[in-house]
């Protein structure tokens, strides 16, 4: 049984009129624990197909397997839900909510599920300690830096401890040297606690450096 | 194959023309209808019409014409057939030309997609665009409440006697009508909120057709029904009997198409808040009220519980605007002045440092947002404020209008239907045994002429007992000083005038008739020539009498005057048939009610003389007072019942003053809807407010749903901060408006008594009218910002994450 699968997935996206057909039917199968590269020409679709992956965006046509389980079959809601418990985004901009603190930012998952604030607290601020930014705690957003908010965003995404973790470019704002911790993380994160990861990147290091590499282009997805 | 899409082209010219020419047709079938005056019988079938039933309603008028036509023996005349025929072919050419205008367009030459073949995305597949279950819901909800409120009421206030006669006019039970109202009113909301909440919620969506058809065809035929029926005398005829207590109670605004149709606006509303609630708390899937983390966002999104605007916004509802702005203004420009200061002299030492003071400076400005959401505040506070304050003062002006017309009048008059109440006494025991009167008094009245020295005018005479008169009028507290209810029992205390009429002469000398406390009777000696008696004034002992001041006034009389009463219905008769009566009283008393109208045309005497005057046996009847006002119809029905029903009755004073406190009621209501629309206009603000903090979090919307917080929970968030500024906006109104009406009540705010004929503006705060004032306010906010938190729930979460 396949952990995560793709079958025949279609996507458009449409521009001054015309449609642009980004994703032709394409079909993947993604295994647990797998540490994924995916790149490609810039405006190939690499980021529509990771939103359609992480059920932001539904396909034109087409289905999205989670454990056997058609993940657009279900109602709005129970995508929304499987979507807090089973996915971890990281974006190239940080996207955390400026009006609340750090603190409050990394365990939003778990306030969205309503879940014991005094844990999730305790919870987040191990993971910001983890991502070293244990001194940072009541900061907002707009007191960070760069690469601060970012490894925020990196502790948000993991504080449910997702099956999946997508990210889509994530250093690309941040100069090599942050870069490269943010990607050491990834490393840790997926082989310490098993978290099957895609990463979209430009960053050829970065992408050499992972087991296996997809390629997107021409609407099709391959193995490169 | 092809699989692209096919739209629809629409021939503009084609379409509008067609439409004005239908709109000419129309025009002369209308024309046709007055010529016939047969617009009654058509407008409820075409009403109906309109909203859909229109075939039923064709085929039941044919099934029960049928044989009233078989009775006919000439054919109706039907006037203006040539405008009938010419709208009827007009009309349709019109529509001829609309459908001409509308075209499928040739297919496209573009081929299928790459994905044409390929199995629908699954919910795209199984989506519906129209459930009836949904329609059942909405439409048969908004339906069962209309018919649930008009049965509830009719049951509930059917056994309230409504005749005079003291008999019940129905088998239910006895609520007072406005009572059976609310509760009927309070049942039909909570149904058609009920019905609105479990269609959406089952549906999943809002379904606005399901909505919008379900309200005009099954909920308009009700109230159109209502006010077809105030207007064709067939459908009176039928429904009229079975309906009065609805009519009853609709009557009271003074227009019963009125309450009809606010009635119908306010189930429609439920039903919206029910549809919205249900959404709201469903549309997730299944039932999720907790809103606790959407209060966590919100709140945090809305600052609005912070001291300084609440306090700022408190401040300008209380002192007006330019106060509180002036101070404000100051603050900022000193704390602006001090800033930029302290950053100079930072920045001569270290100018990077200030670079920093000066961005953290910038960080801490408001955002445009926070001034639109005290705005927003400010706005539904003014509204609530105005509305508290207003209907406050009128309803102290209704208060003191009703006070001084019961000072005068009583609750219940009690009388035969012909005759006089000799047995009054024994009648007076019986009638203190009905629970709820407490207090009585006999009368006798009458129309009579009042004459003085140099003035005419015409008065309503009261003979009443000085006794018991003060427990059901006012009059003994009316009483200015110099006079007395007392005098018109005992007349020889009545001190005469002091001063002479026009002689100047002091009269030291002389000693006030019966001061010894004698009675003197003095034999009349009639002056030939000038046709009075010589006695001087002062001197011979008359029945006393009352009078208003305005009277007093204008007949230029003071206490210890005389007066002549002249009745035109003597009982001698004369050459020309009964000759008028007359009888001279001495001036007992003035008494001032506040009420132009009873102190210029009441006088009271001794009951007994007015027996005498008038040759009435006893009394003509008996006042009573309530304890309830409100219930002093059942009381006074149950008094007739007491005393053996006919020939007595009894007569309450709303029966008699009905139409001014129905104006009044109406002058209020009317008052209320006109100063609603400052609530409104607050309303507007809030939706600008709402919708603009939407615009501006909608990458926060994005990141929100990509963390997994479904639909109804964006729509939870911004419902909830436009509920916030309704309710600070609310609280502050409230307190605002009290703090101004205590103002009013304890400070006062003077009126010339000369012109308004009372000294200080009036307030009575009604606790009810109040509450709903805020509630109102809260309402109309809620369903402000539906619409807005709708749209933040439709932003798509990619929308807002577009790779920078």
């Amino acid at each position: 049984m396949a952990f995560l699968s793709i079958r025949n997935v279609f996507k458009s996206y449409f521009l001054h009129g015309k449609r642009i057909d980004v994703l032709r039917g394409v079909s993947l199968e993604i295994s647990r624990g797998e540490l994924v590269s995916l790149v490609g020409p810039s405006g190939a679709g690499k980021s529509t197909f990771l939103h359609v992956l992480g059920t932001l965006d539904a396909p034109a046509a087409g289905e999205v397997f989670f454990e056997e389980r058609s993940v657009f079959a279900m109602s709005d809601a129970e995508i929304a839900e499987f979507r807090n418990r089973t996915i971890g985004f990281v974006f190239q901009s940080h996207y955390l909510l400026p009006e609340f603190t750090a603190l409050e930012n990394v365990a939003m998952p778990a306030l969205v599920q309503r879940l014991d604030r005094t844990t999730t607290y305790t919870k987040a601020r191990e993971l910001l300690e983890r991502v070293g930014l244990g001194a940072r705690v009541d900061h907002k957003p707009g007191e960070l830096s760069g690469g601060e908010a970012q490894r925020v965003a990196l502790a948000r995404a993991l504080v449910l401890q997702p099956a999946i973790l997508l990210a889509d470019e994530p250093t690309g704002n941040l100069d090599p040297a942050t870069g490269e911790g943010i990607h050491q993380l990834l490393r840790d994160v997926n082989r310490d606690l098993g978290i099957t990861a895609v990463v979209v990147t430009h960053n050829e290091t970065l992408a050499r450096s992972m087991p296996r590499r997809l390629r997107l282009a021409g609407g099709q997805v391959t193995d490169a | 194959m092809q699989t692209a899409e096919r739209q629809t082209v629409y021939r503009w010219g084609f379409v509008w023309s067609g439409a004005l020419v239908a709109l000419v047709g129309f025009v002369l079938l209308g024309v046709a209808l007055s010529r016939s005056h047969a617009w009654a019988e058509v407008a409820s079938s075409l009403g109906l019409s309109i909203i859909g039933w229109g075939s039923l309603l064709q085929t039941l008028n044919a099934l029960s014409l049928t044989p009233a036509e078989l009775g006919l023996k000439q054919p109706l005349p039907i006037g203006g057939t040539q405008f009938l025929v010419a709208g009827v072919l007009v009309w349709l050419a019109g529509w001829g030309l609309i459908a001409a205008g509308i075209r499928r367009a040739p297919p496209s030459t573009e081929g299928p997609s790459p994905a044409a073949g390929a199995p629908l995305y699954p919910r795209l597949a199984g989506y519906r665009d129209f459930y009836w279950s949904t329609l059942a819901a909405y439409g048969g909800g908004i339906l069962l409440a209309e018919i649930v409120l008009i049965l509830l009421q009719t049951l509930l206030s059917s056994g309230v006697q409504v005749s005079e006669t003291g008999g019940a006019s129905g088998s239910g039970l006895q609520l007072a009508p406005p009572w059976a109202f609310a509760v009927s009113l309070l049942v039909a909301c909570g149904i058609a909120f009920i019905s609105g909440a479990i269609g959406a919620a089952r549906a999943r969506r809002l379904s606005l057709p399901e909505a919008t058809i379900g309200v005009f065809y099954l909920g308009l035929p009700v109230p159109i029904l209502l006010t077809m029926m105030e207007r064709v005398s067939s459908l009176q005829l039928t429904l009229g009997p079975r309906l009065r207590e609805v009519t009853y109670v609709a009557g009271l605004l003074g227009r019963p198409e009125l309450s009809y149709w606010l009635v119908f606006g306010l189930l429609v509303l439920m039903l919206v808040l029910g549809i919205n609630s249900g959404f709201v708390a469903a549309g997730s899937g299944r039932l999720d009220l907790r809103a606790g983390f959407e209060l966590f966002v919100s709140r945090r999104h809305v600052e609005v519980f912070r001291p300084s605007l609440l306090l700022g916004t408190l401040g300008v509802l209380m002192l007006g605007i330019v106060p509180p702005l002036l101070i404000y203004g100051i603050v900022r420009s000193v704390e602006a002045a001090v800033e930029r200061t302290r950053i100079r002299a930072l920045g001569l030492a270290d100018p990077l440092a200030a670079a920093e003071a000066l961005h953290r400076l910038k960080l801490r400005e408001q955002s445009p947002t926070m001034m639109m959401t005290a705005l927003s505040v400010g706005g539904v506070g003014v509204g609530v404020m105005a509305l508290i304050v207003v209907l406050s003062v009128m309803s102290g002006f209704e208060i003191d209008l009703q006070q001084k017309i019961l000072g005068t009048h009583a609750h219940a008059v009690v009388s035969k239907y012909a005759g006089d109440l000799p047995e009054y006494p024994k009648l007076m025991e019986q009638i203190g045994k009905v629970p709820g009167v407490i207090g009585q008094s006999p009368f006798i009245t009458n129309q009579v002429m009042i004459v003085s020295e140099g003035n005419v005018d015409g008065v309503v005479i009261k003979g009443v007992d000085p006794d018991s008169v003060g427990s059901v009028t006012d009059l003994p507290g009316y009483m200015l000083p110099g006079g007395s209810l007392e005098y018109l029992r005992k007349p020889e205390l009545i001190l005469p005038e002091r001063a002479p009429r026009g002689a100047g002469q002091p009269m030291l000398d002389d000693k006030p008739a019966g001061s010894e406390g004698k009675p003197e009777e003095e034999e009349e000696e009639i002056d030939p020539i000038i046709g009075r008696t010589t006695k001087p004034a002062q001197e011979k002992v008359l029945p006393g009498i009352i009078l208003g001041r305005e009277l007093a006034a204008a007949l230029r009389v003071v206490v210890g005057d005389k007066v002549n009463i002249v009745s035109p219905l003597g009982t001698e008769l004369g050459p020309q048939g009964p000759m008028p009566k007359s009888r001279v009283f001495r001036v007992a008393g003035v008494f001032y009610s506040g009420m132009y109208e009873y102190d210029a045309k009441f006088v009271y005497i001794y009951l007994d003389e007015a027996a005498k005057f008038f040759e009435v046996k006893g009394a003509n009847g008996i006042d009573l007072k309530v304890a309830d006002i409100d219930d002093a119809r059942h009381v006074a029905s149950e008094v007739v019942r007491k005393l053996g029903g006919y020939p007595y009755r009894a007569r309450d004073w709303s029966e008699t003053n009905r139409n001014l406190f129905s104006a009044l009621r109406l002058e209020k209501l009317v008052m209320g809807i006109i100063l609603s629309i400052i609530i409104i206009v607050a309303a507007g603000l809030i939706v600008a407010t709402v919708i603009m903090l939407v615009l501006e979090k909608r990458k926060e919307i994005s990141v929100l749903k990509a963390l997994g917080v479904p639909d109804g929970g964006i729509v939870k968030i911004f419902l909830a901060e436009g509920l916030q500024i309704g309710v600070a906006g609310g609280l502050l109104g409230l307190m605002s408006g009290l703090a101004w009406c205590f103002f009013i009540e304890k400070v006062g705010i003077k009126l010339d008594p000369q012109v308004y004929y009372i000294p200080a503006l009036p307030v009575k705060i009604e606790p009810v009218q109040t509450l709903l004032a805020v509630v109102i306010a809260v309402l109309v906010t809620y369903l402000a910002s539906i619409y807005p938190a709708l749209k933040a729930s439709s932003v798509e979460p990619v929308e807002g994450l577009k790779a920078e």
